[in-house]
């Protein structure tokens, strides 16, 4: 999209999120929402230590808000509840991305009790923060947004009122759709060279699917996740990608000139008996990937380590924090803007024990600060990552590690089931 | 009338001992009520030991002793889960495991699960006054234990009495680390299945019903009223008829459809095993086919030992047991008589004097239930059922408030 910047360094650009109809899917229009008109919405590219300015216009009928999904930004420009934009209303966000930072983002909006209907109508894009000493040789780059969705007869977006039978489901399941975009598209394909490698960079942008991924008769490369690459790849069959979760994958074409593979979302079962869905153990078609009929390249030797991961050292932390998650609390409490939960020093070096003590699983997500997961089930972990968003299973605790480094203010941690947060599966942490 | 029998529980095929949950109440001691987590009291944490002890919870949630492995630790085996309609359900673990058991539920959260059946992962933790959806904090949707767990006769158990079981299971049972799986259930979450129609109100219908009676002169009437609650909160209608209601069609007199009875062994798999139908008999003083055939001694042994009547039961079984039947003949397993004979005498004795003299006779014959040559003797060992008394506070699986 369009930098309006004149100068070295800054990216400025202008947002706008309005009502828009389009056909999402053959033969029927849709009355959707969209940034810039366009579904998803412009990918941000951006270098670490710019500078971003994006003037957010609301042409929605409602309030909106973006917020710049796990990036380490001060709390003004956070786009969380606390900062609604009226209809008509304009923001101007300006910050900069901080060194070592280089990873998958998204933003999307956030306003209290409407983000899931405006994600699912259509508010959602990627962003896209570059290193300058990128460990990786250049690839073939690709950008996979994973939504779903479902539509009425009339070709609008069917979201039943949470008092509706069908609504209770989706507030229990958060809501999930039958049909499964990439980029919007429906079963969209993507061109590989037999023996070429390219990056995939994908953004679980679904109110609530979870994605098991996988391209059956070929291993992934997984190279990194939420806040950027890994010390190591991982060589891998598949991987879950919860609510908000990014991940990188090297894929690499190792099939013969010619042939297709597919991209698939597994069955996965993170759901709790009373609600789960008939079809949850359908595997379902993401994309296509057809192999050209060019004479296979050389395979291409990846590097065996990336950049570090520095740990954070759990010596350090000087508080140690429970989070249970119940079906739709957090420590038995619905969200109240009013009330602080949680207070941490600036600073300070936290442990947070996130316990899921239901059936079902919940993607925890926390503002503004990226974590590390130390153990799942007190099982360390297999390899160091950075993290703005963790699955928690079903009855497991994930203990993650934080270090509240900058950026005083008030931080939302919330289920990423969108249904869930915006019924108040969320709370607020005050960094101060 | 919601009845927990085999139209709507049947146990699955290949269950040894399937033991439906009773409750029992026992003498209100008035200590202090706790409103939310705080320190433990002693006596309240031995006093919720009782109330656990002889409202069978266990016998569904784990073992029939706390001194057994598995004490209130949830379902252990695939076989005592169960089939509710299409919806596999299961015991779940009580003990105060962060995880997998109630660790992390405040006492008030468990109060609200027995008082109001809603379940503590589903339900904020906040003091409940109404129970009108919406109102007085609860919950719009409500989402509901999964049955066979009997908390609409829970519910009218005295307030003191539901924070001693909260108290005890947060701060006198030993933490377990013990998985067990979700219950199935309907997307309504057992809302349709738990309407005032179908459990009845709260509090219970005034004495005396339709099918109750002003004890005659001479009886002691608060002892009557006094069985009527221990039959009430101890669920003999949850079998026996009427549910938790006094004012319900068929209120103690057995059951009337035969598809009600219970199956008991490997049942439904042709030639794997012996499979035993068990009937919940007519409880009512009928002369000819309830409990007027029988003496209040012999009603209070069947209680306490779990002897079905005869003349060899017509008897004070002496502490010894040196007069106990050489061959007894003891009621079927879904009897919990293991959890009830833990009440005390007086419980006990309020409860036969509410059906001598508290309930109107009904003629309702119900059939024998079937029973194995030993009549399930080898079912109610000490090794097996536990010791009577109890293993005494504290047992390996329990710890010191």
């Amino acid at each position: 999209m369009a930098d309006r910047s004149s100068g070295p360094r800054t990216v400025e650009v202008t947002l706008t999120a309005g009502p828009t109809r389009l056909s999402l899917v053959p033969g029927v229009e849709t009355d959707a929402y969209a940034y810039n008109g366009t579904i998803p919405g412009p990918t941000l590219e951006v270098r670490e230590g710019d500078r971003l300015i994006v003037h957010l216009r609301n042409e929605l009928p409602e309030p909106t808000t973006v917020h710049w999904h796990g990036l380490h930004i001060p709390w003004y420009a956070d786009g969380s509840p606390f900062h609604p934009i009226p209809p008509g209303g304009q923001a101007d966000f300006d910050f900069t991305i901080p060194p070592g930072t280089a990873g998958t983002y998204w933003y999307h909006p956030h306003p209290h009790h409407l983000t899931r209907d405006q994600v699912a109508k259509g508010l959602f894009g990627a962003i896209i923060v570059r290193a300058a000493d990128d460990p990786l040789p250049p690839l073939a780059e690709k950008l996979l947004i994973l939504t779903d969705a479902r539509f009425l007869a009339d070709g609008s977006v069917d979201l039943p009122p949470l008092t509706s039978p069908e609504g209770r489901v989706d507030f229990e399941n958060g809501w999930e759709g039958d049909l499964l975009f990439v980029n919007g598209q429906l079963a969209p394909t993507i061109a590989i060279r037999s023996g070429e490698v390219q990056r995939w960079r994908v953004v679980n942008a679904s109110a609530s699917r979870v994605y098991r991924l996988a391209i059956p008769g070929q291993r992934l490369l997984m190279v990194g996740s939420d806040g950027g690459l890994f010390e190591r790849p991982v060589d891998t069959t598949e991987v879950i990608l919860s609510n908000s979760e990014r991940v990188e994958l090297l894929v690499r074409g190792t099939g013969a000139p010619g042939s297709t593979a597919l991209l698939q979302a597994l069955p996965y079962d993170r759901y709790i008996p009373q609600t789960r869905p008939a079809d949850w153990d359908q595997t379902r078609d993401l994309l296509t990937l057809a192999y050209t009929d060019d004479p296979p390249v050389e395979p291409m030797t990846l590097p065996a380590t990336m950049r570090p991961v520095v740990p954070l050292d759990t010596a350090a932390a000087t508080v140690t924090r429970v989070m249970s998650l119940t079906q739709g609390f957090i420590n038995g409490k619905t969200m109240d803007l009013a009330r602080v939960d949680q207070t941490a020093a600036l600073g300070a070096t936290e442990i947070w024990a996130i316990e899921n003590l239901v059936g079902m699983d919940h993607p925890f997500h926390l503002h503004g600060y990226r974590f590390q997961v130390i153990d799942v089930n007190g099982v360390p972990v297999v390899y160091r990552r950075w993290e703005d968003t963790v699955n928690v299973p079903k009855h497991e605790t994930v203990r993650i590690i934080v270090r509240f480094d900058d950026y005083p203010g008030k931080w939302m941690f919330h289920c990423h089931i969108l249904d869930h947060e915006v019924n108040g599966m969320m709370g607020v942490l005050e960094v101060k | 009338m919601m009845r927990r029998s085999v139209w709507w529980i049947r146990p699955l095929v290949a269950v040894p001992v399937i033991v439906a949950a009773v409750a029992v109440v026992a003498a209100f001691t008035g200590g202090p009520v706790i409103m939310a987590d705080g320190p433990a009291d002693p006596s309240q944490v031995l006093r919720g030991r009782q109330l656990v002890l002889e409202h069978a919870c266990s016998l569904c949630h784990g073992s029939f002793d706390p001194g057994q492995e598995g004490w209130v630790a949830g379902m252990m085996r695939p076989d005592q889960e169960f089939l509710i309609g299409p919806f596999r359900t299961r015991p779940r673990n009580l003990t105060p495991d962060n995880v997998t058991g109630m660790g992390r539920f405040s006492e008030r959260q468990i109060f609200n699960s027995l008082r109001y059946g809603l379940r503590p992962g589903e339900t904020a933790d906040v003091e409940i006054t109404s129970t009108t959806p919406g109102e007085g904090n609860f919950p719009i949707n409500p989402k509901y234990l999964a049955p066979p767990m009997p908390w609409p006769a829970w519910r009218h158990m005295p307030d003191e009495d539901l924070w001693a079981i909260a108290a005890y299971l947060k701060h006198g049972v030993a933490p377990v680390s013990h998985k067990v799986e979700d219950s199935e259930g309907p997307p309504d979450f057992w809302a349709g299945a738990y309407t005032p129609e179908e459990i009845g109100t709260l509090p219970a219908a005034a004495f005396p019903t339709a099918h109750e009676t002003e004890p005659p002169a001479g009886v002691d009437r608060a002892q009557v009223l006094r069985g009527r609650q221990v039959a009430i909160q101890h669920d003999c209608g949850g079998c026996h008829g009427g549910g938790s209601s006094p004012a319900a069609d068929g209120w103690l007199a057995g059951i009337t459809d035969p598809s009600d009875a219970f199956l008991i062994g490997v049942c439904g798999e042709a030639e794997a095993g012996p499979c035993f139908i068990l009937r919940p008999r007519n409880l009512t003083p009928d002369g000819a086919t309830g409990l007027g055939r029988f003496s209040a001694r012999q009603i209070f042994n069947a209680l306490r030992y779990g002897l079905r009547p005869s003349d060899a039961t017509d008897r004070e079984i002496a502490a010894d047991r040196s007069n106990f039947p050489a061959e007894p003949d003891y009621l079927g397993p879904i009897m919990p008589w293991v959890a009830l004979r833990h009440m005390a005498d007086e419980d006990l004795w309020a409860l036969v004097a509410y059906i001598e003299h508290g309930l109107r006779p009904a003629t309702n014959e119900v059939e024998a239930s079937d029973a194995p040559p030993d009549r399930w003797a080898g079912e109610y060992t000490v090794e097996k059922i536990g010791p009577y008394p109890a293993t005494p506070f504290p047992t390996a699986y329990e710890v010191k408030p």
